[in-house]
């Protein structure tokens, strides 16, 4: 009688088990659900909608589309303001990890090592990330200006003539004059990843190090920079993807120009999209973008990342 | 009570789910065209309510407009106009969203031309013929200023805004310290060009961060040159091309305008949006700028007590033996053209409203503006803008901007050239190859 008790309460237990399990899995569905539809609508559906409109010529007003086949892509493969984008896109990755990761970094260690005192720098280096960006681009467009513009005027009253320059203007340097606001601009971002990274490194190991008789600079590359590493391969896929994608300060400041100097792939998609009326040929270039965002990333991330896992393996 | 709670959850995400889809789902469905009057009939509201939107772009006078809407409600209880004034450069890409998403405001402004065409094309555009004829309302506008909304035979928007004609802007202060003359030929003009070098001023202001305000130097320039029909003929592909001698020279005479220091520098990279042009005109750093005869205007609200004392406009100078009759204009007579899209379920209210744009009230609003209102028999008592009237009235051809005459995939290609051929870019040759590539390539297809 006892036995048979227990054997239905276990069974019981067992039953129980199971429905919460699937109470368990309803419930992670019905959460899921949401963000995969919205998901679904708003991310993989007009990326699957762009490559479908890639094959078709259309002005974006007409009802009718027509079928186009390859011959965008032919096109695309054909157009040198397009490669002259994919170009510039790669310029600004390599500058972004040049300049903005390793000062980013640097401010990141200056600040940690002031502990309380440098608050006040903290909240100074974050203001440019505050800014919107269509505000820094008007504001560095009057910077630039070449007549009434605050960098040619300084240069100007110090005697440096010969270094004004037509910063926005001139097809050559225009490019670089942007990434360098760019970098103002997202500098403190990696500021505060590095800055959060380096305040979970426990004293301990400082104290550890110091008792080993390591010194600072030691310290630094043999036992912060290696902690940091997963910080810093989060930003630099951040910055490569951003990088590639990057249309808003160009934009504003330069649309591309001039002459596409400045054109980035994702600028050359919005004109050809909502200027020229080319649909079509927009989605083409939208589609490429995607791609070589992703190609991009992929081989840049795994073999970081694999790396890491070996590491910590 | 558990279970309650559970079905309620689903039911919300359910619903959730649904919304987001239907949300989704409806641009995906508009550009077929046929949901649209549906959609139209669906919204038609109780009786008395009539509500919809009218989108511009005057944001330096947005007053006049809204005191027309607010006079057209004031006699029409139960309509209601929501008005919003938009940026010029950002608008263009508004409204083609909006269409292509089959959302457009019930009125929007145009510039006529070859987009305005597309949206026609399209279906997207109601035919204004019948609005236009009744009681003889067509002939209160002058007739040049219908030629840029017709198309096929019928009329598909109303001239209001503005007769915007490209002068010559000219500090007369500056000019007279240096005992300079309004040039008649190009010839003075490069003279003048230089005497302004000398004296370190620089001669001509431009912004051509949007590429347009480049273009107008070269229509007046092809026009003076050879005549408006040489454009003519390229653009309709009717025995001409945009490899004219008339296109490439005009080129070069722009390449050795630069060369020349013709232009502020880093001209390329200024935007007229925000006004850098204009900033170096009132400084005294530029002497002259070419741009349309809405500068009055914009200048005046910016700058009321500087145009006053310094500002003065003199007409696009003779090129020595050019065959254009040199009392061409570039520009446009109407400027803004409004139009009512299809979609709009109340067509007779909203052209009731365009009409209250430019009935008389709005009309004796614009003159002191500094505005030239396309209507018939127009003058004013202010001097400079009675003297772009007459400019107007003496025209043989008024040539309508290239890149709103073109369709928008040309348009785009002419303002790149414009752009490169004036930073040196591209030579002359090349880019009248490279715009009719464009054009050989686009109606070919």
């Amino acid at each position: 009688m006892a036995a048979t008790l227990h054997d239905s309460s276990e069974a019981r237990v067992v039953t129980h088990r199971r429905r919460r399990f699937n109470e368990y899995a309803v419930t992670a569905v019905l959460f899921l659900l949401p963000a995969f539809a919205f998901l679904g609508v708003f991310v993989l559906w007009p990326i699957i909608d762009s490559f479908r409109l890639s094959f078709y010529k259309w002005n974006g007003v007409d009802p009718d589309l027509t079928f186009l086949g390859v011959d965008n892509w032919v096109r695309l493969a054909k157009d040198g303001v397009f490669w002259r984008a994919v170009r510039n896109n790669f310029i600004i990755v390599f500058l972004s990890l040049l300049v903005q990761l390793p000062i980013g970094l640097a401010l990141a260690v200056l600040l940690d090592s002031g502990g309380r005192k440098f608050s006040f720098f903290k909240v100074i280096y974050f203001l440019p990330l505050l800014l919107s960006t269509v505000a820094i681009g008007i504001l560095f467009k009057y910077i630039y200006d070449p007549y009434f513009g605050i960098i040619n005027a300084t240069l100007e009253r110090i005697g440096l003539d010969a270094l004004t320059q037509e910063w926005l203007s001139n097809p050559k340097i225009a490019l670089y004059s942007v990434i360098a606001v760019i970098c103002w601009q997202y500098i403190p971002f990696y500021m505060v990843l590095f800055l959060a990274s380096l305040s979970g490194i426990p004293a301990e190991l400082r104290e550890a190090a110091y008792i080993d008789g390591a010194t600072e600079n030691k310290y630094f590359w043999s036992i912060v920079l290696p902690l940091l590493r997963g910080s810093i391969i989060t930003a630099a896929t951040l910055s490569l993807i951003g990088s590639l994608k990057y249309f808003d300060l160009i934009w504003v400041m330069t649309e591309g120009g001039p002459v596409n100097a400045t054109e980035l792939m994702a600028t050359y998609m919005y004109k050809k999209a909502f200027s020229s009326f080319e649909m079509g040929y927009g989605a083409t270039v939208a589609s490429a973008l995607f791609i070589v965002v992703l190609v991009t990333a992929l081989t840049v991330y795994f073999p970081l990342q694999r790396q890491e896992e070996d590491i910590a393996g | 009570m558990r279970r309650i709670t559970r079905y309620t959850s689903l039911l919300i995400v359910m619903a959730i789910l649904l919304a987001a889809i239907s949300a989704c789902a409806a641009p995906a469905v508009a550009p077929s065209g046929a949901a649209e009057p549906a959609a139209g009939e669906e919204a038609a509201p109780a009786a008395g309510e009539v509500n919809f939107e009218f989108w511009h772009i005057q944001t330096s006078t947005p007053e006049i407009l809204q005191n027309s809407v607010d006079r057209f409600m004031a006699d029409n209880p139960g309509v209601n106009v929501e008005v919003v004034p938009l940026q010029n450069d950002p608008y263009k890409t508004k409204i083609k969203v909006a269409m292509g998403a089959g959302n457009p405001p019930c009125v929007f402004p145009t510039w006529g031309g070859g987009p305005l065409y597309e949206y026609v094309q399209a279906g997207h555009v109601v035919d204004l013929t019948d609005f236009m004829q009744q009681d003889s309302y067509v002939d209160r506008f002058v007739p040049a200023s219908l030629s840029n909304v017709t198309f096929d035979g019928k009329i598909w928007g109303v001239p209001v805004e503005n007769s915007a004609i490209a002068v010559v802007w000219y500090n007369k202060t500056i000019f007279e310290e240096l005992g300079l003359e309004p040039p008649t030929t190009w010839d003075e003009l490069l003279a003048i060009v230089d005497t302004l070098n000398e004296n370190d001023i620089a001669p001509f202001a431009m912004a051509n961060k949007t590429k347009w305000p480049s273009s107008m130097f070269f229509m007046y320039l092809v026009d003076r040159l050879a005549g408006p029909e040489v454009f003519a003929n390229a653009a309709t592909r009717s025995g001409g091309t945009f490899e004219d001698p008339a296109f490439v020279e005009a080129g070069q005479m722009i390449q050795d305008l630069v060369n020349r220091g013709g232009f502020v520098e880093g001209f390329n990279g200024l935007d007229i949006d925000t006004g850098q042009s204009r900033q170096l005109l009132y400084a005294g750093k530029a002497a002259m700028e070419l741009m349309g005869s809405w500068n009055l205007s914009t200048m005046r609200a910016e700058n009321p007590e500087w145009v006053e004392a310094n500002l003065d406009f003199f007409p696009f100078p003779a090129v020595e033996g050019g065959e254009g009759d040199p009392s061409n204009v570039v520009g446009t007579i109407g400027d803004n053209f409004y139009s009512i899209s299809s979609v709009c379920p109340y067509p007779e209210e909203a052209f009731k409203m365009i009409q209250y744009l430019i009935d008389d009230a709005s009309v004796a609003e614009r003159g002191p503006a500094g505005r030239i209102p396309p209507v018939v028999g127009f003058s004013t008592e202010d001097p400079k803008q009675q003297a772009l009237i007459d400019l107007i009235g003496n025209a043989s051809s008024v040539q309508l901007w290239y890149d709103q005459y073109l369709p928008p995939e040309l348009g785009e290609v002419h303002k790149d050239t414009m752009q490169a051929l004036f930073g040196l870019e591209l030579t002359p040759e090349e880019a009248a190859a490279a715009h009719e590539e464009a054009a050989v390539k686009f109606y070919s297809e």
